[in-house]
């Protein structure tokens, strides 16, 4: 706060002889221009954080929030309680290991797109369609295709004879994963894809041809030359992908509303139906708490990568 | 490699990823013509296509008021954003406002999961009176939409020579004279692109919608699409035809603007 103050005096300092009132008024004009913004920044992120520690504290609920201190109780509570630190513990292993599958597919892909020259960049347009489609709506075409009556993956498989009865693939607790999963590479996928594509055209042809010259074959070319080069940006993508999984909701709403039993309830899930459902906003707002923690704790090992990388890249 | 072997291979590469991309999507489309009973063959198309489905589904639920609804509230909360992402990004980049403190908290606050604002956002619509309304609605979208446009406009604003920005400055014009007639229509493109993603976003924002609103007047389409398939009668016909229905108007954009969007995507995502 204290460098904001400097920046903005400076201007009027310059002009010398302008009074302490025109300082004002300058120093007022130039907040004005960052005002939206910190209106924005106050009302969805600085009060929220307040007023959910404040919830964190008290006993409330959704009708009546704020009746009365009641200390660590909530996160005592909260980290005692099995079913939610399970919800936590999968919300992590989701987010590291779908935003590294679809980081190394949506990367291969982007490297197929690059090869394809003019039909990737047609090709690109068509994957920015999975992009734009509105999660709720992907969940119900998986939600299709998953389903045991009539569902097309049941149906292919009975056909073709590798299965005789119909499998549930949304009530069995490894499986529907697997199918938030797929639906989640299927949205997510073509936007690491455009952001690959983005990051290997940055690579310039000359780096390509010298190593050419030197003999370089193929896979060499590849590790040792186009890889260290978009390092950066990859670890970029997958802290972006990362921060997008942490938010996973709709699929999990509409696929499994959390289940079978407590199977597939990430973090986020169990939040909100602790909180709309059974309105115990107290124990939400700790659980809240703790689930911001957690995922502070997880991505800065990797802003640290990418912070490493961009250093060496200077 | 031979080009004749090269091309078969990256073909043969090709195929799978666009079949696999195209699948739910055409699938959808083939149950959204599916008869009750040729749904649970599990077959891929329909046997006896119907038309049925549709006029079923609008009858159903109220799908065009939801899509009204969607339309409005993504459409005006994507002007509140760009009107107030644009000249604070062009305050911090240029003026030297908020300087690097102001786009790293920025940037950091889009971290946080939506799930963290929920139950704060609900007191705050239920103390203004804003809730299940559209403008609240519009508000929330607007205002946390704003990190998504601050960076998705900064790289448009970076590359913008500056020294039109001095001629400009020159010539006498203010700083907000000077965004507004000469930076703006330089970086339309930009402008354009981040418009239709955050409008999207809203449009296809889920979890505060189903919080916020709880009538059919207010109710975004996620949310009326979730209520459907929720129903007792789960007829996957008419779901996919509403489904559909909800989808269109975002493809219609996302083919129209595809040229804006991958531009938009791309430079904005990477550094």
């Amino acid at each position: 706060m204290t460098t904001f103050a400097v920046e903005v005096l400076e201007p009027a300092g310059a002009a010398g002889v302008a009074g302490r009132g025109h300082a004002f008024w300058a120093r007022l004009a130039r907040l004005a221009w960052i005002a939206p913004v910190l209106v924005a920044l106050i009302v969805t992120t600085l009060y929220p954080t307040v007023f959910l520690l404040a919830l964190a504290f008290s006993k409330s609920t959704l009708g009546k929030p704020f009746r009365g201190f009641v200390g660590i109780k909530h996160f005592a509570t909260a980290l005692q309680d099995p079913i939610f630190l399970a919800a936590i513990g999968r919300s992590v292993a989701y987010a590291l290991a779908t935003s590294l599958v679809q980081l190394a597919l949506g990367f291969l892909i982007a490297l197929l797109f690059t090869s394809l020259l003019k039909a990737g960049r047609f090709l690109m347009s068509l994957v920015l369609l999975p992009l734009m489609t509105p999660p709720v709506m992907v969940g119900i075409a998986w939600k299709l295709i998953f389903a045991p009556a009539g569902g097309l993956l049941n149906g292919t498989l009975i056909t073709y004879g590798f299965i005789s009865e119909p499998i549930s693939f949304l009530g069995h607790p490894t499986l529907a994963w697997l199918a938030i999963g797929a639906a989640d590479l299927w949205q997510w996928t073509p936007f690491i894809v455009i952001l690959c594509f983005a990051a290997l055209s940055t690579v310039p042809d000359s780096v390509h041809e010298a190593a050419l010259m030197d003999g370089a074959n193929g896979w060499q070319r590849f590790w040792h030359i186009k890889l260290p080069l978009v390092a950066a940006p990859l670890s970029s993508i997958y802290l972006l992908k990362l921060i997008l999984s942490f938010k996973l909701f709709d699929l999990i709403y509409i696929l499994t509303f959390g289940g079978p039993g407590f199977a597939t309830t990430s973090a986020g899930f169990a939040i909100y139906r602790r909180a709309i459902e059974q309105f115990d906003v107290g124990r939400a707002a700790a659980e809240t708490m703790i689930y911001a923690l957690v995922i502070g704790l997880v991505t800065l090992p990797v802003v640290r990568l990418h912070q490493h990388f961009e250093r060496r890249e200077l | 490699m031979r080009p004749a072997a090269r091309h078969l291979w990256l073909g043969l590469a090709t195929a799978p990823v666009v079949s696999f991309f195209a699948l739910p999507f055409l699938y959808l489309i083939a149950v959204s013509f599916k008869t009750k009973d040729d749904v649970l063959n599990g077959r891929f198309w329909p046997t006896m296509p119907t038309l049925a489905n549709w006029p079923a589904a609008f009858d159903a639920a109220n799908i065009l008021g939801f899509i009204l609804n969607s339309v409005i509230v993504s459409l005006v909360s994507g002007l509140v954003t760009i009107a107030l992402a644009l000249p604070s990004a062009y305050a911090v980049l240029r003026l030297k406002i908020g300087g690097k403190w102001l786009s790293d908290v920025t940037l950091s606050s889009y971290m946080a999961p939506p799930i963290v604002a929920l139950i704060p956002l609900f007191f705050l619509l239920k103390t203004t009176g804003l809730l299940d309304t559209r403008a609240g609605l519009i508000l929330i979208y607007g205002f946390a939409n704003v990190p998504v446009a601050f960076w998705l406009l900064m790289p448009f604003l970076r590359r913008m020579p500056i020294e039109i920005e001095q001629a400009a400055a020159m010539d006498g014009a203010g700083p907000f004279r000077t965004l507004l007639q000469i930076v703006v229509p330089i970086i339309a493109p930009g402008i354009v692109a981040t418009f239709i993603i955050v409008t999207v976003l809203s449009y296809n924002e889920f979890l505060f919608a189903s919080a916020f609103t709880f009538s059919d007047a207010t109710r975004t389409l996620p949310v009326g699409i979730s209520l459907f398939q929720g129903d007792r009668l789960v007829n996957f016909g008419q779901m996919a035809a509403a489904s559909l229905a909800g989808i269109a108007p975002v493809y219609l954009v996302a083919l129209f603007m595809q040229r804006y969007l991958v531009s938009g995507l791309a430079h904005g995502g990477v550094k």
